[in-house]
């Protein structure tokens, strides 16, 4: 069997031009990595026919960019033209989009073949994709383990090397967390900087699309091309086109870093905390200043995010009546029943839970004494990261509090689906962009991430310090391999 | 009616504004068309889609909101009015709850000869739900009137009567209807009525029940009289009015009960985390202040000045295209005019089913026959005769009056003995010529074309005319 999607994209992009290997190849490729590693359960639904004529289309075609022929998975809450997007529920099982999301739009129109959509948690609530109605995906450094989620599908299919392109979404660090547990490079952008039209909403002022991949450079390439402006998104921003890759391989000396106290703190795990540690010493060795700060109410950050997502979700989530598309129970008595019995039936446990919390929280008197109440105070923590970035270039801290643990685990203790996203959530508060990018292994060979958030608009930056991170490490991450240091 | 009870009214007015797409998404906004084809993905509420904003029905929200003269919330935004029902898609209505685009503004009524003003608690821009039908036990849904744009008036209760309440929803609509921004057709639902009212004896207010869907600005008029009428004496039997909604049935002329309000209807409200703020700059609300039509109020104003009855000024306003032709036009005798276009103008435009713009009669050739007319030297009769070439040829008045050979008395000693006896009357005039004022020849020429009851030869009286001056 080849081993074509081993090698870099740079690499694959010369062999393309060079027609040593078709489009085709890659795709094949593809399809018989995820047939190797179905026990993952990393995908809901495959493309593939489309994927081979859409291969076969491009040998007719010049190889004009490098993302051009490289496969790519999607997860499952963005939709595709004519592909099932199933928000990993019940609910749209057999639900086939009529139109493609604009980062669709995009992703074809530089020729990346689509391969397949991804598990995830049930409309993306949830922390370690088991909410999934498919069944959860596997951790390819450890099947008995969580891949993390909400995007674990996508985290496990680019950790495995099945693709190496793939979207997640981002709500309160459904990439970040799990390209930590996976050993992957996951950036959430700025709120803002990619459309999301097409993107199935679960949380709107906090939801966002960003890139999975095995590496950096590969990462800032997938973002140079979701970004822009979006005529069918109000909420995307009008930025100058610029090259996320232009500040690989530049200094970081001089570099000033800032770390929340309330990273480090009790609630992070001692094998996190120490390689954390070891990471901070060889930055300041680096000429980096690395200093303790403080950021306002970041400890609150989870209950609010609580309020503020689970209030939009019970919104967000009122379209699924049965009505026009998705699932419908079939003879209703009335419309009042129509609606019980199909969201009853339809939405897993989790969602239903949500909905049911977030209409409380938006009820009556509640709007006033919660909601708007959690808008006031995450633009306080919105101000009080403002504040720390006039002084700092970047925040750093590690992006969970544990490795990845086991799918056995309880899932029955909501609070803790939530501690699994501590340190990621006050991103998405503030519409900052972070990442994660590995920085070890635990004693049981479970990947380490370090999380890096940047000021809004600054993601060269944050590319630019992971990119010497994972330069100096030099880690071995493929699963399996032998990443012991 | 018991005289101690006092009646309370408002009104809560939806209208459609005439857009070509729709608020939140670029599908068509058209009425009539066949059912289920002005619809896209947006408007269907499938997952992953989000609302774009119309600007074209901001600033017909805009002109209202300035006609009315309300305050502008220059930075709104939008909010999620939520409630599951098979009309709304979405699971949410995109509404304003706490930024309407207006507040505090008023308009002014006549009732008997009082002017009065009646509040506007605020207007508010939200999007219309689905038409739905029902057909036995079936229901059907029309896809093409969801997310059609709308805007909200909601009087405040200053409302004390039923002629009021006529005379507040007539001038209401006028005026939507002379700023272009909605057609106001009860019948089409592009103008929607809900009526509440409340009686009580003191100054507090009694419990208000809201009349839905009111057919008609009349039967707005008789909801408040007979649904006055009903809460006065349910309370003279001892009863207590509970908030409900009711409809008005026009047979039987009486309200009847649909539901009673449940405490606390929750529609969670929340701001619209897919639109961020609007910010109306100062220069673009000017702008549109500027380009608001003259409005009902100040024509019918100018009208009265001039002379026109307040019938015929109300009947002119009521056509706009009529009163528009007028614009410009102040000068002219507007008696006259406003009878020529009320009278057989407008018989003549029914007739042929044309619109006066799509006529050859311009304003300028309009001008000319109502100078001609003042002056006498037309008759009626005559403009009777030359109406129908007015309308359909470029030609002038007096092009047409000599090229269709016009009777006209052609008789030089008749005309001579006419030119004469007004010359005789008219000393002063004549006067008036000798020291150079052109006008006097015009006005003893206009008297003569009198006298002659429009039936002299005008050039051939003017011509003896000038002679008969010069002799004297």
């Amino acid at each position: 069997m080849s081993k074509y999607l081993d090698k870099s994209i740079i690499e694959i992009n010369e062999l393309l031009k060079k027609k040593e290997i078709r489009p085709i190849d890659l795709v094949e490729e593809a399809f018989s990595r995820i047939e190797e590693n179905k026990d993952l359960n990393c995908f809901i639904t495959l493309n593939k026919e489309n994927a081979i004529e859409e291969a076969k289309k491009l040998e007719d075609l010049e190889v004009d960019n490098l993302l051009f022929g490289i496969p790519i998975a999607v997860k499952d809450n963005i939709s595709t033209k004519d592909l099932r997007t199933t928000c990993a529920s019940k609910m749209l099982e057999n639900y086939v989009p009529i139109y493609d999301a604009t980062v669709v739009q995009k992703i074809k129109d530089k020729h990346m073949i689509i391969i397949g959509k991804t598990n995830m948690d049930e409309f993306a609530m949830g922390s370690t994709s088991r909410t999934s109605y498919f069944g959860a995906p596997k951790n390819p450094w450890n099947k008995e383990k969580i891949t993390g989620g909400s995007s674990g599908g996508s985290a496990a299919c680019i950790s495995q090397r099945i693709v190496p392109l793939a979207l997640g979404s981002d709500t309160g660090g459904s990439i970040r967390q799990p390209a930590s547990y996976t050993g992957i490079v996951g950036m959430k952008p700025t709120y803002g900087r990619i459309s999301r039209y097409g993107l199935v909403a679960f949380a709107s002022s906090l939801d966002q699309i960003g890139p999975m991949t095995r590496n950096v450079y590969e990462n800032a390439l997938l973002l140079n091309e979701l970004v822009g402006h979006d005529t069918h998104d109000l909420t995307s921003v009008l930025r100058d086109k610029e090259d996320f890759t232009r500040l690989l391989g530049k200094d970081i000396k001089g570099m000033k870093i800032g770390i929340p106290n309330y990273f480090l703190s009790d609630i992070v795990s001692n094998e996190i905390k120490d390689k954390i540690n070891e990471m901070i010493a060889l930055l300041r060795k680096k000429g980096v200043t690395v200093d303790f700060i403080d950021i306002d109410y970041i400890e609150n950050a989870v209950t609010l995010y609580q309020i503020i997502a689970m209030g939009e979700a019970s919104s967000n989530l009122a379209r699924f009546d049965g009505v026009r598309f998705g699932y419908s129970i079939k003879n209703p008595e009335s419309v009042e029943d129509l609606y019980r019995k199909t969201r009853k039936e339809g939405f897993g446990k989790e969602v239903k839970r949500r909905i049911m919390v977030g209409s409380y929280l938006l009820s009556g008197e509640n709007a006033v004494t919660y909601y708007n109440k959690a808008l006031q105070i995450r633009d306080d923590i919105r101000k009080s990261f403002q504040k720390a970035f006039k002084t700092y270039d970047l925040i750093i801290g590690p992006t969970t509090t544990t490795v990845a643990y086991n799918l056995a685990q309880d899932l029955d203790d909501p609070i803790q689906s939530f501690l699994d996203d501590v340190l990621v959530i006050p991103v998405n508060m503030a519409g900052l962009p972070g990442m994660n990018v590995p920085i070890g292994f635990n004693k049981e060979n479970m990947p380490i991430g370090m999380h890096i958030i940047g000021n809004s608009f600054e993601e060269a930056k944050m590319y630019q310090l992971a990119a010497w991170i994972e330069r100096e490490l030099n880690l071995n991450l493929i699963p399996g391999g032998n990443a012991c240091e | 009616m018991n005289k101690e009870y006092q009646v309370t009214a408002g009104a809560e007015v939806h209208c459609e504004l005439k857009s070509n797409t729709k608020m939140f998404s670029d599908s068509n906004n058209h009425y009539g068309t066949f059912a289920n084809t002005n619809i896209n993905e947006i408007d269907f509420a499938y997952p992953g889609v989000l609302p774009t904003v119309n600007s074209y029905a901001v600033e017909l929200a805009l002109k209202a909101s300035l006609a009315f003269h309300c305050k502008i919330n220059k930075k709104m935004h939008f909010d999620r009015k939520n409630y599951f029902y098979p009309d709304l898609p979405k699971g949410y209505q995109i509404t304003q709850a706490r930024s309407p685009i207006g507040v505090d503004g008023y308009l002014e009524i006549e009732v008997d000869g009082i002017t009065k003003k009646i509040g506007i608690h605020d207007i508010h821009m939200e999007e219309d739900t689905c038409k739905s039908t029902h057909y036995k036990d079936k229901s059907f849904l029309d896809f093409n009137r969801n997310g059609v744009p709308l805007i909200e008036i909601v009087s405040e209760p200053d409302i004390k009567s039923d002629k009021e309440m006529i005379a507040y929803l007539e001038k209401l609509r006028e005026t939507l209807l002379y700023l272009n921004v909605s057609d106001c057709k009860i019948e089409e639902g592009s103008m929607r009525c809900d009526v509440n009212v409340s009686v009580s004896k003191t100054e507090i207010l009694g419990t208000r029940t809201e009349t839905k869907n009111v057919g008609s600005i009349s039967s707005a008029g008789m909801v408040v009289m007979v649904e006055a009428k009903r809460q006065i004496e349910e309370l003279e039997r001892g009863n207590q009015i509970r908030e409900e909604t009711r409809r008005y049935d026009e047979k039987t002329n009486e309200t009847v009960l649909m539901r009673v309000k449940e405490v606390g209807n929750d529609y969670r409200y929340f701001p619209e985390p897919d639109i961020p703020f609007l910010v109306l700059e100062d220069d673009y609300i000017e702008k549109v202040k500027s380009s608001l039509e003259i409005l009902p109020d100040e024509r019918r104003k100018l009208y009265l000045e001039k002379g026109i009855s307040l019938v015929n000024a109300n009947k002119l306003i009521q056509n706009k295209q009529l009163s528009d032709f007028l614009l410009g036009l102040e000068d002219i005798d507007l008696v006259i005019a406003s009878n020529l276009l009320l009278g057989d103008i407008s018989a003549y435009l029914n007739k042929t089913e044309k619109g006066l713009t799509s006529t050859k009669l311009t304003k300028d050739k309009f001008k000319e026959l109502v100078s001609k007319l003042s002056s006498g030297e037309i008759t009626n009769k005559v403009f009777k005769e030359i109406l129908n070439d007015l309308m359909e040829t470029d030609s002038s008045t007096l092009e047409i009056i000599s090229s269709r050979g016009i009777q006209t008395i052609s008789d030089t000693s008749y005309l001579t003995e006419l030119v004469d006896k007004v010359l005789k009357e008219n000393e002063a005039s004549v006067l008036d010529y000798k020291a150079g004022k052109d006008r006097a020849l015009k006005y003893l020429m206009g008297q003569i074309m009198k006298e002659s009851k429009g039936s002299a030869n005008p050039s051939l009286v003017n011509q003896l005319l000038v002679e008969e001056l010069t002799k004297r």
